[in-house]
Parts: structure tokens; sequence; C-alpha cells
């Protein structure tokens, strides 16, 4: 699994949030086509680096973007271009 | 023309220093957002840069203090001889970890286990020979034996980057900076071997820095 690879599955991921705003985390694996444990570990990840955040509604947990995660996906094209032009 | 060769300095200094700090900070966010080890190394490269021209710019003033050729013809009697071969050691480490943040930016992917500390140790290594090897051939010999490391190194990543996808002409860029680098530093060991090209030297490199830095600032959109 190439690094490239893995920002693609993160934005990806960020994609699905923030299209439904917030999302359970169980139709987010679902749509994800990932499977169970390797979608842990990127969740996890994405909750440890704070890009994602779990909030309580109605006594459900959902899960919404941060700033942060918001950044990232208006940053998503520069960053693969500069990673592209200088080759890393 | 004491003064005006030390203005140079100063100039030449200040245009690589600036342009290497403006591309680490410029990128900070794409690294914060992104975690990608090859902007972090690239980073690192360019901080390791400014960190190498200021002890370099710090050595260029001792020099011109002291009116002499050479750190080590300092008398220790006008300045204690510690102060001088520590900087010398702090310049040597920086300028060799920068090349090698440098290569492992683009080598990583390549490189599965991580190198760094190796190449922490071979700097150490470089920069305690410099001190202690009053030679001046061994000075070149080392720096060309590095140099010749790289571009075998680069050329085995060109190669591989032709058979994928397109050609980059950032390679030549890469060599380019590192040649004129090790220039640089010859420049400061080995004061008068590059005498007479010392002007290219530092018009060359000041070049290479700032199309370096518009590459940056015109992918970062800045």
């Amino acid at each position: 699994m190439t690094k490239r690879a893995k920002l693609e599955i993160i934005r990806d991921i960020l994609d699905i949030i923030q299209k439904n705003r917030k999302i359970k985390p169980t139709p987010l694996l679902r749509q994800s086509n990932m499977s169970s444990s390797r979608f842990k570990e990127y969740f996890s990840e994405l909750l440890e680096k704070k890009f994602l955040t779990e909030i309580s509604y109605n006594g459900s947990k959902f899960i919404s973007l941060t700033d942060k995660g918001q950044k990232f996906l208006e940053k998503y094209k520069t960053i693969i271009s500069f990673i592209d032009e200088f080759e890393l | 023309m004491i003064a005006a060769n030390f203005s140079t300095e100063i100039i030449y200094s200040f245009i690589i220093i600036i342009c290497s700090l403006m591309i680490y900070f410029g990128t900070k966010e794409l690294y914060e957002l992104s975690y990608h080890k090859g902007i972090k190394y690239f980073r690192y490269a360019f901080l390791f840069f400014a960190l190498a021209y200021f002890f370099r710019s710090f050595i260029k003033l001792i020099l011109f203090y002291f009116n002499v050729q050479g750190i080590f013809l300092i008398s220790p009697r006008v300045m204690n001889p510690l102060i001088s071969q520590i900087t010398l050691i702090l310049f040597m480490y920086f300028s060799a970890m920068a090349i090698f943040y440098l290569l492992y930016s683009v080598m990583h992917k390549k490189w599965n286990t991580d190198k760094i500390l190796f190449f922490h140790l071979i700097s150490i290594l470089i920069a305690l020979f410099s001190v202690l090897s009053k030679n001046p051939f061994s000075y070149i010999g080392l720096n060309i034996i590095l140099l010749i490391f790289i571009i075998i190194v680069v050329l085995i990543s060109y190669k591989d980057s032709i058979k994928k996808t397109k050609t980059h002409n950032l390679y030549t860029f890469y060599v380019l900076l590192l040649f004129f680098w090790i220039l640089n530093i010859i420049d400061i060991l080995i004061p008068r071997f590059l005498e007479a090209f010392q002007l290219f030297i530092y018009l060359a490199s000041s070049g290479i820095f700032l199309l370096m830095l518009y590459k940056v600032l015109k992918k970062i959109g800045n």
C-alpha cells in the first residue's frame, strides 16, 4: 500500500462524511468499501489526528467532519499535486 | 575589498536562508494535513539547509574578522579553537543531513525500513571527520564520494520514474542543487580551492534555491 493510496482512502472516507454531513459508523463502513479491520484502523487514525469527531444525537453515535477534515478535502488536490511535482 | 566580499556573503546567505525557511514554513500546512513522510523529509531538508547556511555565515564572519583563509589557521590566542571546531561540526552535520533528507524525501517509498538514524550517524561521522582530518584532499574525496552516491541513487529513482509515467526534470534539478551545495562546502573547508569560481557558485546556488522556492509557492498557491 503506497502513501498515495492511503491519502486517497482518507479522502474517500472524509468525502462520504461530508456528503452526509453526519453519518453513523456502520453506514460509513459500508459506503467506504473496506474490510472492517482496515476501516477501524483508518477510523482510529482519523479520530486521533482530529479529522473526525464523534457526536451523540438522539441517543445515537454519529460521525462528522472537523474543520481540519474539511481543510484536508479542500487541500487534497494541492497535496497530491505537490507530492507528484517533487517526486515525494 | 574585504567589506565588499563580506557584503556579498551576507546577501548570498540571506537569500538562501530566506528561501529555505519560506519553503519550510510554506509547506507546514500541507504536512499537518497529510502527515506524508515525503513532505516531512522535504521540509526538513530545507530547514537543515537554512541551519547549515546560518553556521556557514558564522564561519565566514570569523574568517573575515580575523582575516584568515582557513578556520584552523586562527590563532588559539585570539579565539578558543573549540568555537571554530564546534561551528564547523554543526555546519558539516546540518549540511550532510540536508542532503540526506532531500534524498530520503524522494527515496523513502523504495526504502521500506527507516534509515534516518543511520543518516544521522553518517552525518555525525562526516562532521567529526571534517574537523579531525585537516587534509584538504580528504574533504574533497569525502564530498566526491557523497556526490557519486547521491547521483547513483537519484539515477536509479529516475529510471524507475521513466518506466512509470512521464519524465521528470526535477531529478536534474536535485542533482544540481546537491552539486552546488557540495561546492559550497568545499568553499568553506578549502577557501582558495574555488576562489576563481566563487561568484559563479553563489549566483548558481541562489538561482537554484530561488527557482525551488518559486516552484513550491506556485504549487501551494501562495
